[in-house]
């Protein structure tokens, strides 16, 4: 044994034994965390790896930047057998052990040969865009010089192991061309390359210079491995089983909590409280206030980012200069658990006067996202940031009761009179009153919306319940949605019926603020509701309604047939085509603004589309449409809250994007959208020439009923 | 130092009132809430529990009703309070509302009591007050603001075009206002768990008469319906304003 194989091999135990330091660390630090959801389906998790890990779907929104950062990744994964290869060359002393592999070694030695140069050329562009072009999203408040530093290391080690790779394989091809020594492998780049740098080279120089940069190329995988883990590109390791890992559950549908669920089971099953009290034990905190609140997921999503500031370049209140941005929620959840779960597991000194909530994170930015999801849908690496901050909420609401004032109000009325606003649940059936439905040469008939209740005593069960929502029956604008949408049902003759005045909030807006207990309290009297009637089928205008009851109630009752109003409007279409000419509404321009938890977050892009252009409307886009449309500002509670960023804020600016797009109308297809559009183009004085309309008044219209 | 809150449970103040065929309230299937002044009431003890400077430990709260109200009062624990006690009675007017308070209050020590200024029912007005005189205390009415000081408590008080401050010994009763907590506290999911394991101490009520009839209960006229004026006819809502409504007058 040799005095270099004996350091070659004395070095990779100290690189392992350093990596498994490592390893053991983390893992320690995820026993402080708690459980998620089962490993399940792995076929499905096999298929999102190849999908978003190494097919790089996610990063390739972005498809130039994306297909250099995708080059990359291939490059590596191809590169790394070469590494590996280098590693057994060491430990046995032998070269190029793994020629035997024949034409896929050649394969792999003539891709390692031509990425490597690439990888090389992408590292400086990339440098380049961080130092020179300053990109945005690469800095932010919460970038750290550290950050800064870790990637311009990183983008450094990189270089210089490509660079050593191609200077090791134009040495191994010159020298056995010189020499005759048989080359195994193939090497197209170098063979290239090698007249212009080798041509006068002695065989003894290369060799000499190869083993140089065999050794150079070798340390720095031996750093770079070791580095990678206390850097910020963690991801570079657990890419791959973060997206393994992925949530098994639809984007729209957030966490249940066992333990509230139980609790609210057992009150909403009528289980009195006895006058003298009962005897209970309580369950542990609600919610996330430190890092030990979080599951291990939420904090495998810390260590797997990378900082790279998508989701914060899509977040719509960062956009409109508010305070949050999704990557720093989970900088923080990293940096908050190297700080405190050491004194955790050692079980002293857990009480530093920190916690994530409050001194990381403040109340403020948890308070103002929209829960839109752009940054989830962003993510390459299927992080998901607003999971983190609805835990922080839930533990501000369900703990410490100290939600904002203004849905402190909402919450109120949603208990007392199952409602957003202040209203009586006796007038939950005004909307419909004096509605009339045209039946053509001037003559109509007047509309007695069915309700479930009365029907049932007739021994009538419809086929859909139309669900009118808070906005559909309180809401001025919204009502007449709502009304243009029944009269489409009646002009159909569309067996079906809604609940009246036994309707109340389908507890979208508290779950979604952190008001769990509420959530359930309407979730399960609602679903008590559909199986009384034998409710099969529900038809609503919101698109928020409609992903509760489709992701979110299954979990607590059977599983329903839930239709969105412009889903139902496209199934029907040619029936409400049948008649009327193309030409109704001329030549007006369109647009149609995709609602968050329709589009983005269910997948709905076509069905209103369909119906608009089934009016004879063609729709400008907006330059961010479908899975990249701007949020309206007013989900996950803002609706009710004060926002407050003059000219910036995001329903100004969406409504501005709306606008530029030179329509006469725009076109939504939810209650939140429409009040804040609404809101934007009045405080535009736009509202007298530009339209904004839902598509069932659309439909309506053009039917003239 | 203990604060008792006497409590009225108010029919939501969203919900609509109807009148049975026998021309009587009807208060079936009727959401059943704290009274907004009470609840403000006990937002404010719980608040000065909670502040270490002074000596208040424990808040109790006090209530003349069924068992029906249990759930309310429970809530009202939720927020916070350390005991409920519900005296069994449906009381028909603030007399024999404050009888039960009374007779109740007479048996044990005490040292601040506060009262909304009315409930939201029947905006009688009187228990507080009335309690006061029953027990021959000091009271002071329409309460904005409350700090203790030792063994003596500052009153706030808002007056025509001011405020007054007033230095007020203890027991006393303080009839309170809108403006002794900034907004009501809400229950945590923690504090409705808590609640479950506290007592609700129920008693049984003395023999009182009552000192009112009702006559007749009538249903408020409905409103008109709103009539929109457009923003380029500012004559017609002067000519409406004027003839209508007749609140101005042109000459």
């Amino acid at each position: 044994m040799t005095l270099t194989h004996l350091t070659f091999i004395l070095l990779l135990f100290l690189t392992l034994g350093i990596f498994a330091r490592t390893t053991v660390k983390y893992i320690r630090l995820f026993r402080v965390t708690k459980p998620a959801f089962p490993l399940k389906n792995i076929p499905a998790r096999i298929r999102v790896v190849l999908k978003v890990a190494f097919g790089q779907s996610k990063i390739l929104q972005r498809p130039v930047i994306g297909f250099l950062h995708a080059l990359v990744f291939w490059g590596f994964l191809v590169i790394l057998v070469g590494s590996f290869e280098m590693v057994v060359d060491g430990l046995t002393g032998q070269e190029r052990s793994f020629h035997e592999l024949g034409d896929v070694y050649d394969f792999l030695t003539a891709a390692t040969d031509v990425l490597a140069p690439v990888i090389a050329v992408a590292v400086i562009i990339f440098w380049i865009r961080r130092n020179v072009f300053h990109v945005r999203r690469y800095d932010g408040p919460e970038i750290t010089r550290k950050s800064h530093r870790d990637a311009n290391i990183t983008l450094a080690l990189i270089f210089l192991l490509m660079l050593t790779l191609s200077g090791m394989n134009l040495l191994y091809l010159a020298y056995g061309m010189r020499t005759g020594r048989m080359i195994y492998g193939s090497f197209p780049v170098s063979a290239a390359w090698m007249p212009a740098f080798l041509s006068g080279a002695a065989p003894e120089v290369m060799t000499e210079y190869y083993r140089i940069l065999w050794w150079v190329h070798i340390l720095t995988i031996f750093f770079f491995a070791n580095y990678l883990p206390y850097s910020k590109h963690f991801h570079v390791y657990l890419s791959i089983p973060n997206v393994f890992l992925s949530r098994p559950y639809p984007m729209g549908k957030l966490p249940d909590m066992p333990e509230v669920t139980k609790e609210v089971k057992a009150m909403a099953g009528g289980e009195e409280i006895p006058e003298e009290g009962m005897p209970d034990v309580l369950p542990g905190r609600f919610g996330i206030l430190d890092v030990e609140d979080i599951t291990w997921k939420n904090y495998l999503d810390s260590l797997t980012c990378t900082q790279c500031g998508r989701c914060t370049s899509v977040c719509p209140v960062h956009l409109a200069g508010g305070v949050l941005s999704p990557r720093k929620v989970m900088m923080n959840t990293r940096e908050r658990m190297d700080e405190k779960a050491p004194g955790l597991l050692k079980g002293v000194g857990t009480d530093d006067g920190k916690s994530l909530l409050g001194v990381y994170i403040t109340d403020d930015e948890l308070w103002a996202c929209t829960l839109c999801d752009a940054c989830v849908r962003e993510c390459p690496l299927n992080i998901n940031q607003p999971e983190l901050i609805l835990g922080l909420r839930r533990y501000q609401v369900l703990e410490k009761a100290s939600a904002p004032t203004e849905w402190n109000t909402v919450y109120t009325h949603v208990e007392n009179n199952g409602a957003l606003w202040k209203v009586s649940g006796a007038d939950r059936m005004k909307w419909s009153e004096g509605l009339c439905l045209q039946t053509g040469d001037g003559q109509s008939r007047k509309i007695e919306v069915p309700v479930m209740g009365v029907l049932l005593s007739r021994g009538h069960t419809p086929e859909y319940l139309l669900w009118v929502g808070s906005a559909g029956a309180f809401d001025s604008r919204y009502k007449k949605v709502i009304r243009a949408f029944v009269k489409i049902l009646e002009y159909l003759e569309i067996d079906y019926a809604v609940l009246g005045e036994e309707e109340t909030s389908s507890g979208d807006f508290a779950r979604r603020t952190g008001n769990e207990m509420l959530f359930l309290m309407q979730a399960f009297a609602n679903i008590k509701k559909f199986h009384g009637y034998g409710i099969r089928k529900v038809i609503t205008c919101d698109p928020h309604v409609y992903n509760t009851f489709k992701n979110e109630y299954p979990d607590f009752g059977e599983a329903l047939q839930v239709i969105h109003h412009t889903q139902f409007l496209k199934q029907h279409l040619e029936q409400l085509t049948a008649k009327a000419g193309k030409t109704f509404f001329g030549e007006k321009k369109v647009t149609y603004h995709d609602p968050c938890y329709l589009g983005r977050i269910n997948k709905e892009f076509e069905a209103p589309r369909q119906v608009i252009r089934a009016m004879g409307l063609k729709i400008r886009e907006m330059p961010r449409n479908k899975a990249n449309a701007l949020c309206c500002g007013g989900g996950g509670g803002q609706m009710f809250r004060e926002s407050g960023h003059g000219e910036n804020e995001i329903f100004l600016q969406r409504t501005t994007e709306a606008l530029d797009t030179g329509s006469e109308m725009i076109i939504t297809a939810c209650p939140y959208c429409m009040t804040m559009i609404g809101d934007g183009l009045k405080y535009k004085h736009r509202e007298k020439e530009v339209i904004n309309m839902d598509v069932a008044e659309l439909v309506a219209g053009r039917l003239g009923i | 130092m203990e604060i008792i809150i006497l409590m009225s449970v108010v029919p939501d103040t969203s919900v609509k009132i109807k009148l049975t065929a026998d021309g009587l309230p009807d208060m079936k299937e009727i959401p059943w809430i704290i009274n907004p002044w009470d609840e403000l009431a006990l937002t404010r003890a719980l608040e000065l529990k909670e502040d270490p400077g002074n000596t208040v430990n424990k808040v109790t709260l006090l209530h003349v009703g069924p068992s029906t109200h249990g759930q309310v009062l429970r809530k009202a624990m939720a927020m916070g309070a350390d005991e409920a006690v519900r005296i069994e009675a449906t009381p028909r007017d603030s007399y024999e509302t404050a009888y039960h308070i009374v007779a109740f209050l007479q048996e044990r020590a005490f040292d601040l009591v506060l009262a909304g200024i009315e409930s939201s029912d029947y905006n009688g007005a009187a228990v507080g007050g009335l309690v006061a005189g029953m027990l021959d205390i000091p009271s002071v009415s329409a309460v904005t603001g409350i700090q203790t000081e030792g063994d003596k408590l500052h009153v706030v008080r808002e007056t025509d075009g001011g405020r007054e401050t007033l230095r007020m010994p203890l027991p006393l009763l303080a009839v309170v206002q809108k403006g002794i907590a900034k907004e009501p506290r809400m229950p945590s999911m923690r504090g409705l768990m808590m609640a479950r394991k506290k007592n609700i101490h129920v008693i049984e009520p003395g023999a009182v008469d009552s000192l009112t009839e009702y006559a007749r209960f009538e249903l408020p006229p409905p409103k008109p319906p709103c009539h929109m004026v457009d923003a380029t006819n500012p004559g017609e809502l002067l000519e409406l304003l004027e003839n209508e409504s007749k609140v101005i007058h042109l000459s």
